[in-house]
């Protein structure tokens, strides 16, 4: 019994962060993409020229066009292409940012095995998120 | 008709329509929806696989990300059964991911489209067994791998217990793995796994595998992102299609011949497979 309020206690509160988290990346994605499309900014790939190149494999669509890889984006976040990157980016986050927010609940409660694994996953999102591993040669 | 000699956004706007559809058909049959994107968008889009199949890893992301809040609320999604798997199913799926971007593109379709007739052909064998004389192994005990949950139909409260841990553990690995090379979010394999493998009831089954897809995909997705393979262009649209698409197909639940709907998927995703096949063998490009 006692098991089953804090899963549920955790299972709110993973819940309440997921929620807020989601809904607020979904808007930015939105914004951004209407940015994006509208031509208010200008985009490293132009839309108009976009058709000529999305057929191609990554690696020759990034030697063609010049689109950044690895966490080079981040510097080219005023173009408009690049702003959906971060936005899409932005909800990639939304599991770690729960994940982060378990981990002291966890500990709270002294609950070593579920702390470990959730401190565990945070470093595996945090891997893949860096590029250390995943960087284009 | 060629085409790139149609204006760019032209297909945004079909992207979002078959996103849309995909949202509510993946609802109504049960299905995750990137195991239909990745094959229909490849074969009927113009884009290239790679971006389809980051695209797909995002699709299945944000349809998870959406619907995970009142999962873990109804205690339909357990966390308790999810961290586990999603930490070996994670680190598989990055794995699958590097692996699926080095592998040729005519392989891929290959593979693809006979992965998808192979899955097609698992929804439509697969029955679900709800167990309740499951005793937990010694694995599951310590990780604590049970829970409850209240049935609004019959309107009693469900225990549930699973077994066959480390069984599981392997079958994540390879389903994390799989989904990761081909950008699907592998709900038509975790709720089997689940379900009929480590025994977790059907509800339960269902709402920790959208739970466990929501964290499995955000790992493999930043390879994507570090790599060049979302384009927004076709990321965006998909995640908000599929976003409005789920909430419809969540109203209409009630409402629609769930029976036939599955059927009509398990063929969508025949003819979606065969073309990717095709394709891939270089019968009909």
């Amino acid at each position: 019994m006692e098991l089953e309020r804090s899963d549920r206690a955790l299972r709110d509160l993973y819940a309440r962060w997921l929620d807020r988290a989601t809904k607020a990346g979904f808007a930015i994605a939105a914004l951004a993409f209407l940015i994006y499309v509208s031509g208010a900014v200008p985009a490293v790939v132009p839309l108009a020229e976009l058709p000529r190149y999305w057929d191609m494999p990554v690696s020759r669509f990034i030697a063609a066009t010049g689109a950044p890889q690895g966490w080079a984006w981040l510097r080219l976040l005023g173009f408009g292409d690049v702003l959906n990157l971060g936005a899409v980016a932005l909800l990639a986050l939304v599991t770690p940012a729960c994940y982060a927010r378990l981990l002291p609940a966890l500990v709270a409660e002294r609950d070593w095995l579920q702390a470990a694994l959730a401190a565990a996953q945070l470093v595996v999102l945090a891997a893949a998120a860096s590029g250390l591993l995943a960087a284009p040669a | 008709m060629d085409p790139a000699a149609l204006p760019w956004w032209i297909w945004p706007i079909a992207l979002f329509a078959v996103s849309f559809a995909i949202g509510i058909v993946a609802v109504l049959a049960g299905v995750g929806g990137g195991v239909l994107f990745v094959p229909i968008v490849g074969s009927l889009f113009p884009f290239h696989l790679d971006f389809v199949r980051g695209a797909g890893l995002m699709f299945a992301l944000a349809g998870t990300l959406a619907a995970g809040p009142p999962l873990l609320r109804s205690g339909f999604a357990s966390l308790r059964l999810v961290m586990p798997l999603a930490l070996v199913g994670s680190i598989a799926s990055f794995a699958g991911a590097l692996v699926g971007l080095a592998l040729a593109t005519e392989l891929l379709q290959t593979l693809l489209g006979a992965l998808i007739i192979a899955i097609a052909v698992l929804i439509w064998r697969t029955r679900s067994a709800d167990r309740a004389d499951v005793e937990a192994d010694a694995l599951g005990a310590l990780l604590g791998l049970q829970g409850e949950y209240l049935d609004p139909a019959a309107g009693v409260r469900i225990d549930w217990r699973t077994h066959r841990t480390l069984l599981g553990l392997g079958a994540f690995t390879a389903i994390g793995f799989v989904g990761g090379i081909f950008g699907l979010g592998a709900g038509f394999a975790n709720v089997p796994a689940l379900n009929l493998l480590m025994a977790a009831p059907l509800k339960v089954a269902v709402g920790s595998s959208g739970l466990l897809i929501s964290v499995i995909n955000s790992s493999a997705v930043w390879v994507y992102l570090q790599r060049g393979a979302l384009l927004p262009l076709i990321v965006v649209p998909a995640i908000l299609g599929v976003m409005l698409g789920s909430r419809i197909g969540a109203r209409l639940l009630g409402t629609m011949p769930a029976a036939t709907v599955r059927r009509l998927v398990i063929i969508v995703m025949l003819l979606a497979g065969l073309r990717a096949l095709t394709r891939g063998l270089g019968v009909w490009s």
